[in-house]
């Protein structure tokens, strides 16, 4: 008998959660889509021009030579290598742990690394450090990939040439003696951000030894104008640091404070701890944000207001007079006193703005408005301002002392020295200028155009580079020198928060690179070390209390020093100083309109500033936000999709024309894909950076931009260079009335680009899956979370007809997953593809439906207001929920009762458990999962070539569809990365979360090991934890044994807001989930249709 | 009409359909012996780099198996001794013993000994030595007699169903923790009173184990089964990750 099984009736009144617009409009090709088992085309053989056909006649000739070529079948014989001398701490398979850090340019994090005969394979977060509490990001779990990287820098180069350490080190002794003569004239330094204290003092040294050398600190994302505002309100050398967790009420301004890779992860665990709801009488913070995209920040909010990048100058503004009113203070009044705003500026919902202000100033003190780094220095300057009015200063905002070294100069400085022709040797450290550096630094004196960072690096007589790839940068260097990765160079680094960090090398450099204070270390004449010797100089100078030996190996042990405390600043704000200063920075550009909008120039969530250009996990990574793989785009609200005429995938040129001092005008080109993302703001574009660098291997894929005729192969290309389009004067967004800037058009190039998203595939229906409420809504009912509108109706779930095996382990396995804590920034899904050795499968095959990571997010537009998709209806301003998505592992798992081989069976301690080696790949279990969280291996991507072209007579084929011709067996280095503990998969084979079966049975085996001659063999309750749960910053995924009432994971189901998925079918899954609660203002005018999607069957319209 | 075929070919049928089911029956007897690890594994006895007599080295000189295998209690592998090891005896011992050049080759060079790998389980297999001899498994049970064998050769077939078997039936290998690394360990070896003075014995039995002359395998297995909650696991997780 055929069970067919009931779920609950769409809502009557229309759609309410939903994944993509293809979904909202419900078209024919998109049920077709859903109702196959994967995408079309997933499980057939042919991606592009193969048939079935075409490869049983191929498979018939390679049998027939198989056949000839059988060879001898004696049993091959494989070698044990055991080292000559033992290794310190080593023991053969068993993991070590050293204490590191990952410098970044807003500030270091601290990890733990993971190593296993001598490599490391996993970064965790340090848990021993207090502030950042052992979180991690994508890019701190993606980072380990970079270090087995095959198109890396391998060599030293000079003037195209392999040259060799040998040549390079005479090469810098002579040029220190030449320098020296002339006191470093002509010498100059361009170095990004890596907040290195022994950098810090090699730079003093270096000073020293050469006085009149320059300095430059560039980073593309690093926010100047954030630098500077701080300087001119605080004084030099300060930073202001939020403190989050002490705020009430958030206001951000175009700031996405929760995304890692820009702001801090201090700040993400500072911001959730105040979200986290354990029962109804507990408290929320409230946050507003104001931006033009959807950003991680904004899906997070509980009230959004859409509004364009150029105009939140208005907007804070309006704000500021609004503050003012309410607390008369003298400063604020300084400042906003003679600022006039343009007329015929956008205007605000009124009711939004004054409710939000009111919010604020109920909290003085306990509030915090936050400016975005993209946000012009003026904004800046007004918000240091309203927080000093509300006053946040010292309470939520902390002003902190920084290392400052008045002597560096920025890049148009030393762009302009170039142009004087001042500058003779050039050190590049790191970075990628060539690719990212602002467009039209100075202008050239003969032409009258500006000039970009190529045009000017040609002009001096010698650079050399320091490079992790042979990018574009090395190529207009006379030497190239390979950089070392941070997990093979010893270091140190301080936090955002100014904490100092040691790193210590895993491993030795893998190909012989320098690291940059190395490099410094010779160009001072130093002696050549190889040890600690520069760092230990550094960490001396510190005075560590007691014996220097014992503090040193307590700082590496420790990964951070605790009696090097960052100093906060008591200062005041300078209001008169910023009140001088504010009418000359004060430009407020006109509302863009359809015919000219802006284009706004955000930092990617994959790519960052370009540096993991090369990084296919975080290329294959969806965007949080639309799901997008592989490519960026430019991203444009419904409204002005239609508008234009474009949808997405369409190909449109964005012409930026600039008034120049020359004779001609300047034309800045950019051909890009179009992406309708539902919560943009209208007559905007946002195009995320980072994308279409070029590396070593992608040397003959076309590069973006300039004209599209000179591009025939766009549609292999991965992504489109925003940095064409960024601009010294308007480096954050270009809109008329900005600098210079006389036009800004769109145009549709009238053909269509291929997109990889993955939003619309594996799309579950409306069923319960997402659960949310509003804190008062919470309080009036604890319990809403337990039924769905609709459940009653439903029939009694139907008693399970299977035999299950007794789950009578002593531990029980479950998750639980705080939707409400979520981010949905996807280090756990990074995490868990580093922990599984989870295969990259290529953009064509993501579009195919076969990614394969285990773990996914979903992302759900809600919106409660019924709309008519046919009249062009779309809900304006939907809220964003994120749902990270593992294998539920039912107790009733409807995969287990279909395998026909048993491959797919449970554990006694309730795991639904994967036996790759019984799997013979039916794809049945896959069909038969509700969830949709089996992956199948199509193409053996851990051993065989995928994404690359071939050209075979006259097909052009991937190479992955001539699989069993290719060459089998990934490169050496990438087999490095791999965890031991982790099967790797072979083609054929159905995959998915396993609970870190590894990780479990290692706890249960330690457990048994320590028990010896006894019966006590019990884990230890929460001594490890699921490679997701470890990597969440915000420890919103939880991990442990839900047999043991006083287990974490219990803790968190007990709560009331727990729900389990799909309980109407009786699958009993071990992963349940929090319901998302939101903080609304009651008084803020879209505050009944907010979080109150999933009840909608409960509210009157 | 006359016949077309001679009256043998009658039988061609019946010949052809017993001489089939010898084929199909000896193909498949065949496969069952030759294709099983019974046959493909067992007695694999390769060639050493270096002739490393365990029978000398454990049963003529007492040495533990866990002076080379040092790691065994702790790691998932147990390790296969690096040169320096060997160098710690035999820089004074059999130093010119001309088949120990290849070990002095490697200490001179640093470059290891490539040793033949015998005993080897497929990748997706995850063995762990620390839980079994830290349980009360000997080497004896998977390994054989290695200290009698002047040259090593895999004893048992290490195949899945051989695995299950034992954790089916820990008491047939279960022995006292003192005795993991002594391999000519025997049942008789047991003096009963001792045994259950300080093992005790199953709940289930009513004869007193301590009054017995001597103790079979499975009682002494039974009893530590018991005594140290052993519980092997038998679904797929336990080995296959």
């Amino acid at each position: 008998m055929k069970r067919v099984f009931q779920h609950p009736p769409e809502s009557p009144t229309g759609k309410h959660y939903w994944r993509g617009l293809g979904e909202l409009s419900d078209t024919p090709e998109f049920r077709q889509w859903l109702e196959r088992e994967f995408p079309p085309g997933a499980s057939e053989l042919n991606g592009d021009e193969w048939s079935r056909r075409d490869f049983l006649k191929l498979m018939g000739a390679s049998m027939a030579l198989a056949g000839v070529g059988l060879t001898s079948c004696r049993k091959p014989e494989m070698h044990l290598v055991p080292f000559t001398k033992n290794v310190e701490w080593t023991i053969p398979g068993k993991f070590l742990y050293y204490a590191t850090a990952m410098p970044r340019r807003t500030g270091a994090i601290p990890l733990f690394a993971t190593t296993v005969d001598g490599r490391p394979i996993k970064l965790e977060g340090n848990p021993l450090h207090p502030a950042s509490g052992g979180a991690t990001d994508t890019f701190v779990q993606a980072s380990i990939l970079d270090l087995y990287d095959p198109s890396r820098s391998r060599r030293f180069v000079h003037k195209g040439k392999t040259s060799n350490p040998n040549d390079f080190d005479a090469y810098i002794g002579t040029l220190r003696n030449t320098l020296g003569s002339q006191q470093g004239d002509g010498l100059a330094f361009l170095v990004g951000e890596t907040h290195s204290p022994t950098r810090y003092r090699l730079r003093a040294e270096l000073e020293k030894t050469f006085p009149s050398m320059r300095w430059c600190v560039y980073e593309p994302l690093l926010s100047q104008e954030q630098i500077t505002a701080a300087q001119s309100a605080f004084g030099a050398g300060t930073r202001l640091v939020p403190k989050l967790d002490r705020a009430d009420v958030i206001l951000a301004l175009d700031s996405d404070f929760l995304d890692c890779g820009q702001g801090d992860l201090e700040s993400v665990r500072a911001f959730t701890s105040r979200r986290r709801v354990k029962a109804a009488a507990d408290n929320m913070n409230r946050l507003y944000v104001v931006e033009n995209r959807f950003t991680l920040t904004g899906a997070m909010a509980d009230h959004r207001l859409r509004c364009p990048a150029s105009q939140i100058a208005s907007f804070a503004h309006a704000l500021a007079k609004k503050i003012l009113t309410g607390t008369n203070d003298a400063g604020l009044d300084g400042v906003i006193g003679n600022l006039q705003t343009a007329g015929g500026g956008t205007t605000f919902d009124e009711q939004w703005l004054s409710e939000a202000a009111n919010d604020l100033l109920t909290k003085p003190g306990a509030s915090l408005v936050l400016a975005g780094p993209n946000q012009p220095i003026a904004v800046q300057l007004l918000v240091c301002a309203i927080n000093a009015a509300l006053k946040n200063l010292g309470q939520t905002l902390i002003v902190r002392q920084v290392p400052h070294n008045p002597r560096t100069i920025d890049i148009s400085q030393l762009a302009s020295d170039i142009n004087d022709g001042g500058i003779k040797r050039l050190f590049i450290l790191g970075g990628d200028p060539v690719y990212n550096a602002k467009r039209g630094l100075v202008q050239d004196r003969q032409t009258k155009l500006p000039l970009d960072w190529a045009d000017l690096q040609k002009k001096v007589p010698e650079v050399v580079r320091l490079g992790y790839h042979e990018d574009a940068t090395s190529a207009l260097s006379h030497w190239h020198i390979p950089l070392a990765h941070y997990l093979e160079s010893w270091g140190d680094a301080l936090t955002s928060g100014g904490d100092y960090l040691s790193l210590q090398p895993m491993i030795l450099p893998l190909f012989g690179g320098l690291s940059e204070i190395e490099l410094l270390n010779a160009l001072l004449g130093g002696p050549k070390t190889e040890g600690p010797e520069l760092v230990q100089e550094t960490f001396r100078a510190t005075n560590p209390p007691g014996d220097f030996q014992t503090a040193w190996s307590r700082f590496l042990h420790d990964g951070f020093a605790s009696h090097v405390q960052p100093h906060d600043q008591t200062s005041a704000f300078n209001a008169n100083e910023v009140g001088a200063q504010l009418p000359s920075q004060w430009t407020l550009p006109a509302a863009p309109t359809p015919d000219s909008p802006e284009v706004v120039l955000t930092a990617s969530y994959e790519m960052d500033d370009g540096r993991y250009a090369n990084n296919g996990w975080l290329q294959e990574l969806p965007d949080p936000i639309t799901k997008l793989t592989w490519d960026n785009a430019a991203l444009m609200s419904p409204a002005y999709g239609k508008k234009v005429g474009v949808q997405t995938g369409d190909l449109i040129q964005i012409t930026i024309n600039e008034k120049s001092a020359g004779a001609e005008p300047i034309k800045r080109e950019l051909v890009i894909a179009a992406l309708v993302s539902p919560g943009h703001v209208d007559n905007s574009i946002t195009i995320p950076l980072g994308y279409a660098r070029k590396m070593p291997q992608f040397y003959e894929l076309p590069y973006a931009g300039g004209d599209l005729k000179e591009r025939p192969g766009i549609e292999e290309q991965s992504g489109f260079n925003g940095y064409f389009l960024r601009t010294a004067a308007n480096p954050h967004f270009a809109v008329v009335g900005g600098k210079g800037i006389e036009s800004v058009k769109v145009s549709k190039v009238g053909r269509t680009y291929p997109f990889s998203i993955t939003q619309e595939q594996f799309s579950i229906e409306g069923r319960g899956l997402v659960r949310e409420a509003t804190l008062e809504g919470y309080r009036a009912n604890n319990e809403f979370a337990k039924k769905i509108p609709g459940e009653d109706e439903l029939p009694h779930p139907p008693p399970s007809i299977y035999a299950h095996p007794p789950l009578d382990a002593p531990q029980q396995w479950g998750m639980s997953i705080d939707l409400n804590v979520c981010t949905g920034c996807s280090a756990c899904v990074i995490a868990c593809q580093s922990e599984n050795n989870i295969p990259i499968v290529g953009k064509l095959q993501v579009a195919h439906g076969r990614i394969m990571h285990w773990l996914r997010i979903d992302r759900y537009y809600a919106s409660r207001k019924p709309f008519d998709q046919d009249r062009g209806d779309w809900p304006e301003n939907p809220e964003v929920v994120h749902q990270p998505m593992p294998c539920q592992h039912c107790e009733n798992a409807p995969c287990e009762t279909v395998c026909p081989v048993n491959a797919t069976v449970h554990s006694e301690d309730g795991l639904n458990v994967m036996a790759y080696n019984r799997c013979v790949g039916t794809r049945y279990c896959s069909n038969n999962c509700p969830f949709k969280v089996r992956r199948f291996n199509y193409f053996d991507y851990n051993q065989r070539p995928v994404g690359k072209r071939r050209v075979a007579g006259a097909f052009n084929i991937y190479e992955e569809y001539f699989a069993p011709l290719t060459s089998k067996g990934a490169p050496d280095i990438i087999k490095m990365q791999k965890n031991p503990n982790v099967t790797v998969r072979m083609r054929g084979v159905m995959e998915k979360c396993t609970f870190c079966v590894q990780r479990i049975e290692e706890a249960k085996i330690a457990a048994l090991a320590r028990a010896g001659a006894s019966a006590d063999k019990r884990i230890p309750r929460d001594s490890f934890t699921s490679a997701c749960a470890q990597a969440c910053p915000t420890g919103a995924i939880v991990f442990g044994d839900i047999k043991d009432a006083e287990s974490g994971v219990s803790k968190m189901k007990q709560q009331d807001r727990n729900y389990r998925l799909l309980d109407y079918l009786n699958v009993v899954a071990r992963t349940s989930y929090l319901a998302r609660i939101r903080n609304p203002n009651p008084k803020m005018p879209d505050a009944e249709n907010i979080g109150v999607a999933s009840l909608v069957e409960k509210v009157p319209e | 009409m006359a016949n077309f075929f001679p009256r043998w070919t009658n039988w061609v049928p019946i010949k052809l359909i017993v001489c089939g089911i010898v084929l199909v029956c000896g193909l498949t007897g065949a496969t069952w012996y030759y294709v099983t690890p019974k046959y493909t594994k067992v007695r694999y006895q390769p060639i050493q780099p270096v002739p490393f007599p365990h029978d000398i080295h454990v049963t003529q000189l007492g040495m533990d198996c866990r002076y080379c295998h040092s790691f065994v209690e702790m790691a998932a592998q147990s390790n296969v001794p690096n040169t320096q090891t060997c160098m710690n005896c035999h820089t004074q011992v059999q130093k010119d013993n001309p088949k120990l050049e290849p070990v002095r080759a490697s200490w001179k060079t640093g470059e290891p000994i490539n040793w033949v790998w015998i005993h080897r389980t497929v990748d997706y297999v995850y063995y762990n030595h620390a839980a079994h001899v830290n349980r009360g498994i000997s080497c004896f049970s998977c390994h054989g007699p290695v200290n009698h064998m002047p040259v090593v050769y895999q004893a048992k077939p290490h195949s899945m169903g051989w695995c299950l078997e034992c954790h089916r039936h820990p008491e047939n290998h279960l022995r006292p923790e003192d005795q993991v690394f002594n391999l000519d360990w025997k049942p008789d070896d047991v003096k009963p009173a001792e045994f259950v003075s300080k093992y005790g014995q199953p709940r289930d039995t009513h004869e007193d184990f301590a009054k017995r002359k001597k103790l079979t395998q499975t009682e002494i297995g039974e009893t530590l089964k018991e005594r140290w909650n052993i519980n092997p696991p038998t679904n797929c997780q336990g080995c296959h990750r």
